[in-house]
């Protein structure tokens, strides 16, 4: 049999053989069994048209957070599967459980997946359902910007998440530094797809950024000064400006690797006086202020459930405000101690140590103001609190290791051993994920209307947090020890066996850990522990003033803010009856409308990608006219907002027991 | 084509930051054809394009190339702001102008930084 040789040419540029691998196939196969399921569930129990009005085409704040979240922990999963493999790998000498190439591949989607696609959407869920409603909105500033953020997102983790089953798994790292990346040393579209995905995610980043940047501006209620928000709020204001002046420079050394690989341009490459440092630069002008774009929510989520749980009002409201303006000021002038060992010589270096060595400041006095917030306090230690007195050793030692770390002469040894891999999971897992899953487990009531069980929430935390030292102390030694990041193996005697068994073994008991918090979920779900409330841990701001979930437009009268914990001072004065409404206070409110404009201006932008990530320029030119349209669609529809009469709220607000007698 | 959009009168916030700035009072108002977007649309294509070919065909030497470059880069930035970036259009709070200052520091700062850092590798290709 004869194949037409277009066919044979596309199949093998589809399939190439790094993807026709026994348990890739396994998995394509598992993947689609499981969409047919979905596809057959939803078509069954006739829920196409809720799914396409309640979630698709939905501008609620509230629900975008939910679906960044569950996209998130899909994300968390995909993510960790790749390091069990990698760890798996590195159990013991010589193992053989993936090629070289594979492992390549693997440690890559890790990376990338994790930072571009975990954990920014976390951070994104939790601005979403949180934020709005601690500052008395209704909603985002710019509601169908938002839903075009999280679609824009969506589409970029499909995109980077099918490349290991169609066309190749980019291989280059989660930097993807020139040369490698470079369309001679790595033909093949596992680079392109890494290149365009992030390309479109953030896109979406930057119009989250700016979303919350006016929202938190413009959209707090009457009364509520700058000197009164929440932390959690500053932090998001001040993540989105870190977003604004971060994800450019990204764009930009994106934008121009793609000119290199696809059209031949030389920015970055070796031959025709590219310059590939200049390619490390503009990642690391992003890629600093980027790990503080991650951690700073964190330390805002903490700002949140320190006091809460403690009972008392954060210490140092003014201090933490500052240190985070210091720490986001001062994050702009770090990068260069990625690349110490570029050789730029001692007078950048030094400067740049410095600099880098400055911002422990800013980030040790917040550490103090949660101690002495909880100092003296009535402590309950729930569930998000574990995460928050889980996080104080882990992100300390994480702290100091980056200090370490910026000593130049030292990071001459350091540089790329697992000394620097301990360092940033012990800030991202210990900080950054710590913190969006205390957040997760605080805000769960008010996003789903029901707790998450304490008892398995506890379990998963010891896992974790047990599993988290184990794996990551032992890697510290390793890389003292001339372990060097990467390695797809290494042979026995030189003293590294002990330490990586440990440290796979931990890396296993936090993946047991990952398991107990899904049932955890799904427990939770089936024999749900309503919260009648609404402010189910005697919290302080105001998002625990509305029922849990919230209505749609969240505050049927938009309330005056007199002080800080506005709802723990209503509670200590006895005002709370001020949230209800009564028949002559209530006024109709206006709401936008549910557009089908961003997730099929997404598309297009996944469409035109898939055709550069292929270089079938037609279709490209065909996604482009895509976004061309649903743009021009979106600038000329009728948006006139929908109304909900005073009849529904009362209605509303009346069952909810919220309307004055 | 009738782009008229009927703004309501700033409502006060609250917040304290009504300061009325004249040169950035509204200019919303725009019955005609956008001629003045499509101009600047055109002149910033024209200019990255410009950009582009300076550096390929090398059109003149480092140090001149550099400075062109940089004074292109701030006709752009200035085109950006003032056509699309609605500069003339705020509804009089000052809001804007500390902001437009970080950002002009660290627009500066990325490049000044990068070409003090990159500067070794001038000797060595
Ligand atoms: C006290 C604060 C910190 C200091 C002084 C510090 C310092 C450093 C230094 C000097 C390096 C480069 C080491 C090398 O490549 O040899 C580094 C790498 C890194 N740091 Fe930190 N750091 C701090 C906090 C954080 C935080 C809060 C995060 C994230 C939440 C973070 C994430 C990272 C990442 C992801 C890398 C390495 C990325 C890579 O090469 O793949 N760091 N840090
Ligand atoms: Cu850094």
């Amino acid at each position: 049999m004869t194949m037409n040789p277009w066919i044979t040419h596309l199949m093998k540029r589809l399939f190439p053989p790094q993807v026709l691998l026994p348990d890739i196939i396994g998995i394509d196969i598992g993947l689609t069994v499981a969409a047919i399921a979905a596809i057959v569930f939803l078509t069954k129990t006739k829920r196409w048209g809720w799914l396409w009005r309640e979630w698709i085409t939905t501008v609620d704040h509230k629900k975008i957070g939910i679906m960044y979240l569950l996209a998130a922990l899909v994300m968390l999963f995909r993510g960790g599967v790749d390091a069990l493999m990698i760890r798996t790998q590195l159990i013991a000498p010589h193992q053989h459980f993936m090629s070289a190439q594979q492992y390549d591949e693997v440690f890559t989607t890790h990376g990338t997946v994790m930072i571009f696609f975990m954990a920014m959407p976390m951070v994104f869920a939790l601005f979403n359902v949180a934020v709005p409603l601690m500052i008395g909105a209704r909603d985002v500033a710019f509601p169908r910007l938002n839903a075009i953020s999280f679609w824009l997102f969506a589409f970029g983790a499909i995109l980077l998440n099918i490349s290991f089953s169609i066309g190749g798994s980019p291989d280059a790292g989660w930097m993807s530094y020139p040369p490698y990346s470079e369309l001679m040393f790595n033909p093949g579209v596992g680079e392109n797809y890494f290149l365009l995905s992030l390309q479109v995610a953030g896109i979406g980043t930057i119009a989250t950024g700016i979303n919350f940047l006016v929202t938190v501006l413009r959209l707090r209620a009457p009364g509520m000064t700058l000197t009164r928000i929440p932390i959690f709020a500053w932090s998001a204001l001040i993540t989105s400006s870190l977003i604004l002046f971060a994800f450019p420079p990204l764009t930009v050394a994106l934008g121009l690797t793609m000119l290199d690989r696809i059209f031949g341009a030389s920015f970055f490459t070796l031959g025709h006086q590219g310059m590939p440092m200049m390619y490390a630069n503009l990642f690391w002008i992003f890629g600093h202020p980027e790990v503080y774009i991650l951690i700073m929510p964190a330390f805002g989520v903490f700002s949140e459930v320190v006091p809460t749980f403690s009972k008392k009002p954060l210490f140092g409201y003014e201090a933490m405000v500052v240190s985070l303006l210091a720490i986001s000021i001062l994050s702009y002038g770090t990068w260069v101690h990625h690349f110490f060992e570029m050789g730029a010589g001692p007078g950048v270096n030094s400067f740049f140590g410095l600099s880098t060595m400055l911002i422990a400041i800013p980030t040790g006095v917040k550490m103090f103001n949660w101690i002495f917030t909880m100092w003296g306090g009535r402590i309950r230690v729930s569930v998000p609190m574990l995460w928050q007195l889980g996080f104080i050793p882990t992100f300390v030692v994480g702290g100091a290791t980056g200090v370490m770390l910026a000593a130049v002469p030292a990071d001459y040894q350091y540089h790329n051993s697992y000394f620097l891999i301990a360092h940033f999971h012990n800030v991202i897992l210990g900080g950054t994920v710590f913190g969006v899953l205390s957040g997760m487990y605080y805000w769960w009531p008010k996003m789903f209307g029901w707790k998450l069980n304490e008892r398995q929430g506890v379990w998963a935390f010891v896992f974790f947090v047990v599993g988290f030292w184990l794996t990551f102390m032992p890697q510290y030694f390793l890389g003292f020890q001339g372990m060097t990041r990467r390695m797809s193996t290494y042979p026995p005697g030189l003293g590294w066996t002990a330490l990586n068994f440990w440290s796979t073994i931990g890396a296993y008991v936090m993946g047991v850990g990952f398991l107990i918090m899904v049932y955890n979920i799904i427990w939770s779900r089936i024999h749900p522990d309503w919260d009648t409330t609404g402010d189910p841990w005697d919290g302080r701001t105001m998002e625990w003033s509305l029922p849990s979930p919230a209505p749609e437009y969240n505050f049927a009268r938009i309330p005056h803010v007199h002080s800080r914990d506005e709802w723990w001072e209503m509670k200590q004065e006895g005002r709370t009856d001020e949230v209800k409404i009564s028949e002559e206070t209530v006024h109709a409110i206006h709401m936008p409308r549910n557009t089908p404009m961003p997730v099929l201006l997404a598309l297009a932008f996944f469409v035109g990608s898939i055709g550069m990530v292929f270089e079938w320029f037609w279709l490209a030119i065909l996604g482009g006219l895509g976004v061309v349209a649903a743009l021009t669609y979106g600038s000329f529809a009728d948006y006139s907002e929908k109304e909900i009469s005073r009849d529904t709220i009362l209605h509303t607000e009346a069952q909810l027991g919220r309307v004055e007698s | 084509m009738d782009i008229q959009r009927h703004l309501p009168p700033p409502e006060p916030t609250g917040h304290g930051d009504e300061v009325e700035v004249r040169i950035l009072t509204p200019h919303i108002a725009q019955p005609h054809f956008p001629a003045m977007q499509v101009t600047g649309y055109g002149l910033s294509l024209a200019i990255t394009l410009i950009a582009f070919a300076m550096v390929a065909y090398h059109w003149m030497g480092l140090n001149t190339l550099v400075t062109v470059l940089i004074v292109m880069a701030f006709i752009q930035g200035a085109l950006q702001l003032g056509i699309f970036m609605h500069l003339r259009e705020a509804k009089g709070t000052l809001w804007h102008l500390p902001v437009l200052a970080l950002a002009l520091f660290i627009g500066l700062g990325i490049v000044g930084f990068s070409m003090w850092i990159m500067l070794f590798k001038s000797g060595v290709s």
